[in-house]
């Protein structure tokens, strides 16, 4: 009841979005948002002058762990509303993740940083230039003795050449790379077997059958996207039998990639390292250790060797981050014996550019430490907080003369520096960077700067005394590159946004070192399993509201990070859901909620990144615990030796999914062959007259196959439908917006457990309960067989929600959207009502995008091609899983999809006729029962 | 029955009975003498009173009925008229949902019913009438408790002051009493 | 029944003993008290609408998939309740039960609160208050109608009739009252409101004649009317697809409870009025023991309409019609299944003894019990369906916030100041109606002696 009484003056974490949106900066950001840069190059054509309402997009790239992601940016008169994949792209083809869909808000967050600071206290760009040029010419004297340049990882050759012509000035400066949550064993194994630093690619489109050793490759991450695609192309083939996509995978806790194996082992951190050896040692590859294996763990192997050596040359073994460089290296030589260079595993030089050994944070933290560093320059990182606490950092930083920090938000480091600056969004900047496959981005600004902001490039060039703009950076870059053609090259490319072909060669290596031995130390007490958080990846994406309020893919926990438990083990320490836990670990804890995951490993404990920061910001403030405080060394997520203990207290755990388990239900239907036939309950009789559809007639048509849970549909929902963002207040009440929710389900227990996920979006049912519930005419249906909400007739009886069998209509319980601040009324899709207090809304199946494509079809005379209208959740999905067309042509690819024989309806009891339907999900061979 | 306007001589003569019954006597006989312009006041309904003075009215429920019909058209006919104005698909149901439109139609045959019923008999009753001779006699309040009250009329034919009089006394009623017009102020 | 006949003979007496409470009220301060009472809960209920309106609905417990919470649940008790006082009056009417008369005015006054309360309910309930009234159908320019197909617009239909007939049979009932309240008042305010409320009733025979034929009438339509509208009242719940409510028992089922519930509120008010004012005269031992008489019989329909929904379900064995089940006697909710069960047939029972039926207190504990019962049984039907429904992932519980409660609160602080004033202000027995059963039943005496 105290909570009530408070409620209305807090009604949501959006108040303080609000709160943040300095007026101040608001005039500048009126001012200024609304101007194209006119040196960038739309997409399509390129008209003389813009033409308000008619969008116009953009070729450009956002970047995400020094990798470059393609994207078209959709902008009405100079401000980007949307961001899409670029179908183009060789790697990506169009696939997009929830990072880049989130993006955009990046750009429009208010809580980013937007004024110099000395000391915390805003100043000039004039002051902080003037104290650059004083230290430069200081460095200049000793060669740049003391001068140290942090980044996280890098792939732009534009920053690469410009780091490298300040090295060559300053030969005593020196770069060093921190890249959290980046394939350092990975890359460490490659040195260790091909004595050269190699960068391996997964080719999941070639691989029948995929042995995956704690590899979330389907899991968020820069690569998700591609592999995603990658995967699904052969899923495909499967459902075609073209072939096997046969998934193995031995893991801790359930990921993505763990829902969509054909066979999951459910494994302890420690015990990969011996399935790996046995592994090897089964395909006759590496010394011959013999350890103790578990029946289940036998009988994983066995299969999955057999499937293996069924399919030499199209098999595929892989190691997750946290595995040793051992393990990594023990995958190489199996997949070397496999013959799988070349064919499901490719390897090129990398793409990401290291400065080579003695680099690390650590070395910089000791040199620090030492007083070896008198200018500390940090773009774009933030070691105070995503550094192991152990290390040091901040306590280090103390005896550097100089720290400068920049980035897009004055974070923990920048509260630790002398000097923070503001950085550009790559939304508004100019820069380069090459794409997981290595192939080069240009990255072109959709938005002139609204906030008094300074480009990386241009910011790295004052040091070494340019004062040249990005722009000019990255053109005097490439034209060195390109030579006399330049002009022309540099306006294609601008209009295709990457450089084609400019991926670096594959190469197929020798193995140079055979004697490889895994080193497996027996685990004492818990384990502690550390992951990057699906939603805002290591804490970089605290502040966008979009992530933090999507549902991690499987706890579906939100504004905020759990600990993973195992149902057994949570009965054994009678722990319930959301009871607070101390995790120990020699010395170092963490205090967080409690969260009970199925096919969790009894003695591990998973964490994920992000939370608990002191300084991120008012947006995750106060959420969550701080993972790195467990940490020791910032490669190794892996800490044996922890105790658990609850507190007593009890958290609320923001979760949009209470109940996961199916409970006998068969709401996720899965048949044991491609060509089998789902069942299906009979069809109804009905007393309403069979109604003809006119072409064309709206369906969707969704893949239980192929999702696997990544949740860009949902971010892309979002950005597409401007649906409001309520914080974790009002989803533990119930009332989140997200007009496509991901339902996770499992069923059974431990190594039989299957987990599915099914993305719901509204059904659009023929024979629609709420419409007949609607009593003011709000809820009705279009004659193109959409189920229209008309939000200005709306007046929130609320009984349409209650009539959905589906539970797919989200309500307006307060003012959502009349206080955004003026940067996110900016970023508005402007073809979409904004709703307000009191209303119903939902799904529409992106209806703005029907008539757009309508009216084109009008204008050009012809009627609308199948293809011309894709949902924003299917042009975000990585795996095609999501398919929209017009159901009363046979001949389009939703009638086609619809006719599988793996085609069912959900509720087919509530006898609705939905216009979304499922396949059902395949899973070969006999079903545990 | 037209009650007698200002300018008629009498409004009419009052005779008081303490028991219905007496009442109900009083009432035969006046009728019996060929009195037409009689009216009888009780503190309650007494059954038959009103038919001994000749009422024969049925139109109180002739007009609810009217009323009802009307009711019936207008709920039947608002739902099928709005929904051919404006047609529009909802959740696949017919256009004319004949079985979902009975229930606003019974309730407006209902409510208009109800209303034309105590509409008319307010109407034919010509409340409501807050002022009338009756009232300027002290004695007719107890018409509303335990009083029982004849009166003749000024404009009834056999209608004569004195022997009006006479015969109301001949009835055994407490007493009896002239009813003026009440004088319409300036 | 002759034990029906009030002791104080003559009619003058009678008058006296019903009117002059409304001329000069007996026991003011102990109506000043409770009035005091009501006004605070009133207070509430302004202060309640005030933070609803607002900052929204949000103030309340409600979410996806409880999208309908106490608000709506209220508004069914409320409505059931509303339900008995029309029903008593007209139906003994037509019945002839001279009886009723001790008891219709003040159950139509109890109906005509209730309604009133029930109809504020699912205006306040909504997203956009202040457009409740596109529900109607009048010309607008947007050019669209209301949509007839919806259980919503029938409600709409059917307490707005139900409201406007029992307020037009109630005031008919009372005019003769208010004129013998007019004739015996002394103070000029007096004199103005009764005078102005009377409509110059005179008593006339033609008037009586008239007034007959049309109060008969209208009880004779008041009486499927009442059997309409909660019967729709059940339609908002059984036209939807929601497992827990497609079920065909629910317009009886509706119908039983709310008179159930309303036989219980009216013997509560009797009880209760009889002793405050002194009518145990008028409101006799055989009162009682009739209103309890016809509670012991709505309940057992009501019991029986529990026990054919749950015969319904396992016989059709459909799966998730029995998850609903199952989670009603077992799950989040059982309490408020079992309360209802509890509170609504245990101490029923004791009403098959003539003793307790006629002993007030006893019945007034029986029937408070009742009403509590049968507002756990709304929340039972409207939250256990909801807050699981067909899909596991949508599950999730419903808990009512403060200000649901205030709004609760406030609600009966309504009804109260209403009745109270109603009390303090109105004949609240029909006195003419009383003398009338006198004067017959002498007239019956008579020709006993005579024949």
């Amino acid at each position: 009841m105290d909570r009530d009484l408070r409620a209305p003056p807090n009604v949501d974490r959006r108040s303080l979005l609000r709160a943040m949106a300095a007026s101040l900066a608001l005039a500048s950001a009126a001012g200024k948002q609304a101007r194209a840069d006119e040196r960038a190059l739309p997409y399509v054509n390129a008209p003389e002058f813009v033409v308000p309402g008619k969008p116009k997009w953009y070729a450009t790239a956002v970047g995400f762990a020094g990798y470059a992601h393609p994207v078209l940016g959709k902008t009405y008169v100079g401000r980007p509303v949307k961001l899409e994949g670029n179908a183009d792209h060789p790697a990506t083809g169009g696939a997009t993740d929830v990072f880049m869909q989130a993006a955009l808000l990046g750009l429009y967050d208010p809580a980013r940083s937007q004024a110099p600071r000395l000391l915390g206290r805003t100043a000039t760009w004039a002051a902080f230039d003037a104290a650059v040029t004083k230290r430069r010419l200081m460095l200049d004297e000793r060669q740049g003795d003391g001068f140290r340049l942090l980044t996280g990882a890098v792939t732009s050759p534009t920053l690469l050449r410009q780091i490298s012509d300040l090295l060559r000035r300053w030969p005593k400066a020196r770069w060093h790379v921190h890249e959290t949550l980046g394939d350092t064993h990975r890359m460490q194994a490659a040195q260790q077997v091909f004595g050269r630093p190699l960068e391996p690619h997964l080719h999941l489109d070639k691989a029948n059958v995929v042995v995956s050793l704690d590899d979330d490759f389907l899991g968020p991450g820069p690569h998700q996207a591609v592999q995603g695609r990658r995967w699904s192309q052969r899923r495909l083939a499967r459902q075609q039998e073209q072939g096997d996509s046969n998934l193995f995978i031995a893991e801790p806790s359930l990921t993505a990639t763990g829902s969509m194996a054909d066979h999951r082992l459910t494994a302890a951190p420690v015990r990969i390292g011996l399935l790996a050896a046995a592994i090897a040692r089964a395909l006759g590859v590496g010394p011959s250790n013999n350890d103790a294996l578990s029946a289940s763990e036998t009988a994983w192997i066995g299969r999955a060797v057999e499937a293996i050596n069924a399919n030499r040359g199209s098999a595929l073994v892989t190691a997750g981050r946290s595995q040793s460089a051992e393990i990594h290296a023990v995958t190489f030589l199996i997949n070397e014996r496999l013959s799988a260079f070349g064919n499901t595993l490719g390897f090129t030089d990398p793409v990401v550019s290291a400065p080579g050994s003695g680099s690390s944070v650590g070395d910089l933290i000791e040199d620090m430490t030492a007083g070896h560093v008198s200018t500390l320059v940090m773009l774009a990182v933030n070691p105070a907080y995503a550094t192991p606490t152990k290390l040091g950092f901040r306590q280090a930083l103390e005896k550097v003369e100089f720290a400068l920090h920049a980035g897009l938000h004055a974070d923990e480091t920048a509260g630790l520096c002398h000097w923070h600056v503001p950085l550009q969004h790559d939304l508004e900047s100019w820069t380069d960077g090459r794409s997981v496959d290595g192939t080069v981005c240009l990255t072109q600004p959709l938005i002139r700067p609204f906030y008094n902001v300074r480009s990386l490039h241009a910011l790295l060039d004052s040091w070494s005394a340019g004062t040249r703009s990005d722009h000019d950076l990255v053109r005097a870059s490439w034209r060195d590159a390109w030579g006399k053609d330049f002009e022309d090259k540099w306006r294609d490319t601008l209009v295709r946004g990457f450089v084609t072909d400019s991926a670096p060669a594959a190469v197929t290596p020798s193995v140079a070192n055979h004697d490889i031995s895994i080193k497996v130390s027996a685990a004492t007490g818990l384990t502690v399993d550390i992951r990057p958080d699906p939603s805002i990846w290591d804490g970089r994406f605290a502040n966008n509201a979009w992530l933090q309020e999507t549902p991690k893919p499987i706890s579906k926990a939100t504004w905020g990070n759990v600990l993973l438990i195992s149902p057994r083990l949570a009965a054994r320490r009678k722990i319930s859901p959301g009871d607070e836990l101390r995790l120990e670990v020699n010395g170092r804890r963490i205090v967080g909620a409690a969260w009970i995951a199925p096919g969790q490993d009894d003695e591990t404990v998973t964490l994920t990144l992000g939370y608990g920061a002191d300084r991120a910001g008012p947006l995750p403030h106060g959420l969550g615990y701080n993972a790195f405080a467990l940490c020791s060394d910032p490669d190794s997520w892996t800490i044996t030796g922890a105790t658990l203990a609850p507190t007593g207290n009890h958290d609320v755990v923001a979760s949009t999914q209470l109940n996961q388990e199916m409970d006998g239900f068969d709401f996720v239907r899965s048949v044991d062959a491609p060509d089998a036939a789902v069942k299906k309950h009979p069809e109804t009789a009905s007393f309403y007259p069979e109604r003809h559809w006119d072409s064309p007639s709206w369906g969707m048509s969704i893949d239980l196959d192929l999702c696997t849970g990544c949740n860009a549909c949902v971010v892309a929902c979002m950005a597409e439908n401007n649906v409001p963002v309520v914080g974790k207040e009002l989803i533990e009440q119930g009332r989140e917006m997200h007009w496509l929710r991901i339902d996770h389900y499992f069923e059974g227990e431990a190594d039989e457990l299957e987990s599915s996920f099914q993305p719901v979006p509204c059904m659009h049912c023929e024979q629609a309960p709420c419409e007949m519930g609607c009593p003011v005419n709000a809820a009705v249906h279009s004659h193109d067989g959409l189920n229209l909400q008309v939000y200005n007739r709306c007046v929130g009886t609320r009984t349409c929600a209650s009539y959905c069998p589906y539970k797919v209509r989200r309500f307006n319980w307060f003012e959502y959207t009349g206080n955004d601040p003026e940067q996110l009324r900016a970023m508005r899709n402007p073809d979409v009502t904004v709703r307000s207090r009191g209303v119903m809304e939902k799904c529409t199946y992106c209806v703005q995008r029907i008539s757009a494509a309508r009216i084109a079809s009008q204008i050009a005379g012809r009627p609308i091609r199948d293809g011309d209208v894709v949902t924003a959740c299917q042009q975000a999905c990585p795996t095609q899983a999501i398919v929209f067309g017009d159901v009363t042509d046979p001949k389009s690819a939703v009638s086609r999809r619809k006719a599988s024989r793996r085609d069912y309806n959900l509720l087919e009891e509530a006898n609705t006729r939905p216009r979304t339907t499922y396949l059902a999900r395949i899973r070969p061979g006999e079903r545990p029962s | 029955m037209a009650e007698p306007g200002p300018g008629e001589g009498l409004f009419g003569m009052l005779a008081e009975f303490d028991q219905p019954d007496r009442l109900l006597d009083a009432v035969d006989r006046a009728h019996g003498a060929g009195f037409r312009q009689i009216e009888a006041y009780s503190p309650f309904p007494i059954d038959g009173l009103a038919e001994r003075l000749g009422f024969k009215d049925r139109r109180v429920p002739l007009f609810t009925l009217a009323g009802g019909i009307l009711g019936a058209a207008v709920g039947y006919g608002m739902q099928v008229y709005t929904n051919y104005a404006f047609p529009i698909d909802i959740g696949n149901r017919p256009l004319v949902a004949n079985p979902a439109f009975m229930l606003i139609t019974f309730e407006l045959t209902v409510l208009f019913a109800v209303l034309f019923a105590i509409g008319s008999m307010l109407a034919l009753n010509h409340l409501p009438r807050l002022h009338h001779p009756l009232f300027d006699l002290d004695d007719f309040h107890l018409a509303s408790s335990n009083k029982f009250f004849l009166l003749v009329f000024g404009n009834d034919p056999l209608f004569d002051e004195g022997q009006t009089r006479s015969f109301l006394e001949s009835l055994a009623p407490v007493r009896v009493s002239t009813v003026e017009h009440t004088e319409i102020p300036e | 029944m002759t034990d029906v006949a009030p002791t104080p003979h003559g009619y003058a007496a009678v008058t006296d003993q019903i009117v002059d409470i409304a001329i000069d009220y007996p026991d003011r301060r102990a109506w000043w008290i409770c009035f005091g009472v009501a006004l605070l809960l009133l207070l509430s209920f302004f202060v309640s609408v005030t933070v609803l309106f607002s900052y929204g609905v949000g103030v309340w417990g409600n979410n996806i998939p409880v999208a309908w919470g106490l608000a709506i649940s209220n508004y069914i008790w409320f409505l059931g309740i509303g339900h008995a006082g029309t029903l008593i009056s007209a139906m003994l009417l037509l019945l002839e039960q001279h009886w009723r008369n001790s008891l219709n005015r003040f159950a139509e006054a109890m109906t005509l609160f209730a309604v009133i309360c029930a109809g504020l309910y699912p205006i306040v309930h909504l997203g956009r208050p202040w457009l409740f009234y596109w529900i109607a159908p009048y010309p607008n320019t947007m050019t669209v109608w209301p949509q007839f197909r919806s259980p919503l617009t029938w409600d709409f239909f059917a307490v707005l009739t139900y409201l406007t007939v029992s307020i037009l049979f109630w005031y008919i009932g009372i005019v003769p009252d208010v004129a013998s309240a007019r004739d015996r008042a002394k103070k000029r305010r007096a004199q103005v409101f009764f005078g102005l409320a009377a409509l110059g009733w005179r008593g006339a025979a033609h008037h009586w004649a008239r007034w007959r034929q049309a109060y008969r009438v209208t009880a004779a339509i008041a009486v499927p009317l009442v059997v309409s509208v909660h019967s729709e009242v059940s339609l908002l719940f059984a036209a939807g697809p929601i497992p827990g409510w497609t079920s065909t028992v629910f317009p009886p089922y509706f119908v039983l409870g709310a008179a159930f519930s309303g036989f219980a509120v009216v013997s509560m008010i009797a009880i209760v009025l009889r002793h405050a004012l002194g009518l145990q005269n008028l409101v006799t031992p055989r009162h009682l023991d009739l209103l309890a008489k016809l509670l012991l019989a709505t309940g057992l329909m009501t019991a029986y309409g529990y026990w054919s929904e749950v015969f319904d379900t396992l016989y059709a064995g459909e799966h998730q019609e029995m998850g609903t089940l199952l989670d009603r006697l077992g799950g989040v909710y059982a309490w408020s299944y079992w309360g209802a069960v509890v509170a609504n047939f245990i101490p029923l029972q004791l009403l098959w003894f003539r003793r307790v039926r006629t002993q007030p207190l006893l019945l007034f504990l029986i029937s408070l019990s009742v009403t509590i019962g049968m507002w756990f049984e709304r929340y039972m039907l409207l939250v256990t369906t909801l807050y699981r429904d067909y899909l596991v992932s949508s599950w999730r519980e419903y808990h009512p916030s403060f200000w649901d409660w205030s709004l609760f609160a406030g609600m009966l602080g309504v009804f109260l100041t209403l009745f109270l004033l109603f009390v303090r202000f109105l004949p609240i027995i029909s006195s003419f109606e009383v003398k009338e059963a006198l004067f017959e039943e002498k007239g019956n005496k008579k020709e006993q002696a005579h024949g």
